[in-house]
């Protein structure tokens, strides 16, 4: 059973979903508690994962495919989690914001928290303040974040966090932004909570921020 | 080269063959055949229904092959432009190489202090003057994205500073087509007209597509506005290789290649035999960071493949050097040499981003300075030499002869400026000598040089009423743009 863990870890880090796939119903064929298979099998894999990262071992789309690998592994576990409580880690909405096309960052910030166990929900590039509006009603996101590249449309990051500071709803939501130009000052100024300088640690501003 | 009784020996490279040049070309007609390019805007569909294209879901307009080609014979093989004063100053053409800044960059560092800060607008005149000044550096750009100044004027703030700073021909973005009206009313107050402008243009605008395959409405509005115009504009995507594009080169050149078909379509479409200016940044994205690097030899050999193509296609192009160092060091140096030498191998014509730092994120005008003489030292390389009988010098080595000294005679009196290089600023002393004048290393001496030119150096000033014109543009674009939303 123990090499079925180890087994089951080392696919995760390789990015092997199949593999990952049959791993897990094999364990949970074996009549063990699908939050075990997630605690000694999954998020082992993840964590090697996150330090290989961190100390340049890996690159970021062999992080990726772990990450799709772990989320397979998860579609599995969670009707069987959601019994016994296990969560998603939250709800992101994000976007580049009005008049804005550049895309890259903010896909990769969305990858990599999709990865990180989160459900975004990608509104794409040109987003106006009232789209973000809509999307937090619909969607009822733990965290609101925002992408600019361009200096023009910074701007806009100030009007979407008052557009939803009219509708009632900036306390409903934590809010984050990013880009090139984008600062830590820039963001306080504006009343956002959290800023990050790459998609990684956008993850951990987001964990920071929501305490899981 | 063998014309006869003359003949110069020039460096020569190519990296595709006509039979790769003409495998990517179809390889991209192919993609704007069956894929199709995404435009959106409303004009810019109508306009290729109208020449045959079909539209498909979600705004994808397939182009038929013989369009492409139809509108890539149109495009103008040689665009002049000419200086503030009306002379000519750049001939894009054929393999011809001219050297100038970048735009937009966010943080610039004071040569002075030494610190990096947010650019301010002095900085855009900073860089404008050093330029104008450098005489290896043939147009300019902002080089700075102003702080200071209410963001909407910007670009427009950035422009006249040029304007005021030096004569040289301007290379210009625009945050949309609401503050370009204003850029380019500013041109035509400094030639005299709009007329003067079509016919002498002294400004390039420069646009792009939004890969991967998609055409905005603010990109289409913009192309159509400078085709009307007859203002040159620069149409070239940005794609990251394994981000916006495949990660694999050939991959990355041919969607960029099928991005650049459709715009020169649209564009020619509007109005035939208006210049256009082609080329491509396919940069690799570090599969560690994320970030893209312009100093990468992957983005020369991309750079190669499009300067080979485009000469084939006899339109001329515009090309990128720059440096991922965030600070004025050995890694800025070295990749400014190697792309600086790359773009002029390529014999690409508009060759932009002179002195770029950062990842595109950071300017030093010391940087500008250094570039001025590497370009320098990569002309002189460029230039080759002759070759003939007077050259070969059999007649100076028999007078010499055996064991003599050429340096007092007559042959390398009348040579030596022509044949030998004489860099400004690089070590030629003997140690000694260099320890003397206080053992300095390049940098110092560098830096140094552009605080000179910072105090010393007087550009050719504006007209005064010209000036008090473009103060009253930049005011009245002051009010007109302010709290308006450039639509992208
Ligand atoms: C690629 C690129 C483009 C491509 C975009 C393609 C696409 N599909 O996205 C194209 C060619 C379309 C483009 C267009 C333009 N661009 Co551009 N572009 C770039 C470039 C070279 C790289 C951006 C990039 O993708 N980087 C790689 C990604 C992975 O990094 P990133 O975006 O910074 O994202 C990371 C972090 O910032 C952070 N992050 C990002 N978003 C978020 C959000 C949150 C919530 C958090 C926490 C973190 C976070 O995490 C990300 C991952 O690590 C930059 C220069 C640069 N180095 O930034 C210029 C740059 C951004 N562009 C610039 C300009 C001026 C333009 C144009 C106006 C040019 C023109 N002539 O038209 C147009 C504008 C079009 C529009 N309306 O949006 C300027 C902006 C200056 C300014 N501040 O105003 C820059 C800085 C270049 C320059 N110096 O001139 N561009």
């Amino acid at each position: 059973m123990s090499d079925l863990y180890r087994d089951l870890s080392d696919a995760v880090t390789a990015g092997n979903t199949e593999t990952t796939k049959k791993l897990v119903n094999q364990a949970l064929a074996e009549r063990t508690g699908a939050q075990t298979v997630l605690e000694r099998g999954l998020l082992p894999g993840m964590h090697v994962v996150g330090e290989r990262f961190r100390s340049g071992e890996m690159f970021v789309p062999e992080v990726l495919f772990a990450a799709r690998a772990m989320r397979a592994g998860m579609e599995i576990l969670r009707p069987l989690l959601t019994e016994t409580g296990g969560e998603a880690t939250g709800t992101v909405v994000i976007g580049t914001v009005q008049g804005d096309h550049h895309s890259i960052g903010k896909n990769l910030v969305a990858m990599m928290l999709e990865g990180a166990g989160y459900r975004v929900v990608d509104l794409g590039i040109d987003v106006t303040p009232q789209t973000f509006v809509q999307a937090v009603s619909e969607h009822k996101p733990d965290i609101v974040a925002m992408s600019a590249l361009l200096t023009t449309t910074m701007l806009r990051m100030a009007e979407t966090v008052n557009a939803l500071k009219d509708a009632g709803m900036r306390d409903c939501v934590k809010i984050m932004a990013g880009g090139a130009p984008v600062t830590d000052e820039f963001v306080k100024n504006i009343g956002g909570d959290g800023y990050a300088s790459n998609a990684g640690a956008a993850v951990d501003k987001a964990k920071e921020l929501l305490g899981r | 080269m063998n014309t006869g009784f003359r003949s110069q020996v020039v460096p020569e490279y190519r990296l595709l063959t006509e039979n790769q040049i003409q495998e990517f070309h179809r390889a991209a007609l192919e993609v704007n055949e069956k894929i199709g390019a995404r435009i959106n805007s409303e004009e810019g569909v109508e306009l290729l229904k109208q020449h045959g294209c079909t539209v498909t879901e979600g705004n994808m307009v397939l182009i038929p092959n013989y369009l492409v080609e139809e509108c890539l014979a149109s495009a103008p093989s040689r665009i002049d432009i000419y200086n503030r004063k009306g002379e000519e100053a750049m001939h894009l053409e054929g393999r011809n190489i001219y050297f100038g800044l970048g735009t937009d960059l966010i943080n610039s560092y004071d040569v002075y202090t030494g610190e990096m800060r947010p650019s301010l607008l002095k900085d855009a005149a900073n860089a404008s003057r050093v330029t104008d000044y450098c005489s290896h550096i043939d147009f300019v750009s902002s080089y700075a994205l102003p702080h200071d100044v209410p963001t909407n004027t910007a670009y427009v703030e950035s422009v006249k500073t040029m304007f005021e700073n030096t004569v040289k021909p301007i290379f210009s973005t625009a945050a949309g087509l609401e503050d370009l009206k204003f850029i380019v009313e500013m041109a035509e107050t400094v030639v005299g007209g709009a007329d003067e402008l079509r016919v002498k243009p002294c400004l390039i605008h420069y646009s792009e597509p939004t890969g991967p395959l998609v055409h905005s409405y603010g990109a289409v509005r913009k192309l159509f506005y400078c085709a009307d115009k007859g203002l040159p504009i620069t149409y070239a995507p940005g794609d990251l290789l394994g981000g916006s594009a495949p990660v694999t080169l050939a991959g990355g050149i041919v969607q960029a290649l099928a991005e650049v078909q459709a715009g020169i379509v649209l564009h020619q479409l509007r109005r035939k035999g208006a210049p256009i200016i082609s080329g491509w940044a396919v940069v690799p994205m570090d599969m560690r960071t994320c970030t893209l690097s312009y100093g990468a030899p992957e983005f020369r050999l991309t750079n190669s493949a499009y300067s080979d193509i485009f000469h084939w296609y006899g339109i001329p192009m515009w090309s990128t050097v720059g440096s991922d160092a965030h600070v004025f060091d050995e890694q800025a140096s070295m990749e400014h040499a190697f792309t600086t030498l790359m773009a002029a191998l390529d014999g690409a014509n508009l060759i932009h981003d002179v002195g770029y730092m950062g990842q595109g994120l950071i300017g030093n005008p010391a940087m500008v300075v250094m570039c001025n003489e590497i370009i320098s030292y990569v002309k002189r390389l460029m230039r080759g030499f002759e070759m003939n009988r007077e050259m070969m010098a059999i007649e100076e080595i028999r007078k010499v002869g055996a064991g003599g000294t050429h340096l007092a005679e007559e042959y390398t009196m009348k040579y030596f400026k022509q044949e030998l290089w004489d860099p400004a600023l690089s070590n030629r002393d003997d140690i000694a000598v260099w320890k003397q004048k206080g053992s300095c290393t390049y940098s110092h001496k560098v830096v140094h040089k552009t605080m000179e030119i910072l105090e010393t150096h007087r550009p050719e000033e504006l007209p005064g009423d010209v000036k008090d014109k473009l103060g009253a543009i930049a005011e009245r674009a002051d009010k007109e743009l302010a709290g308006i939303h450039f639509v992208a």
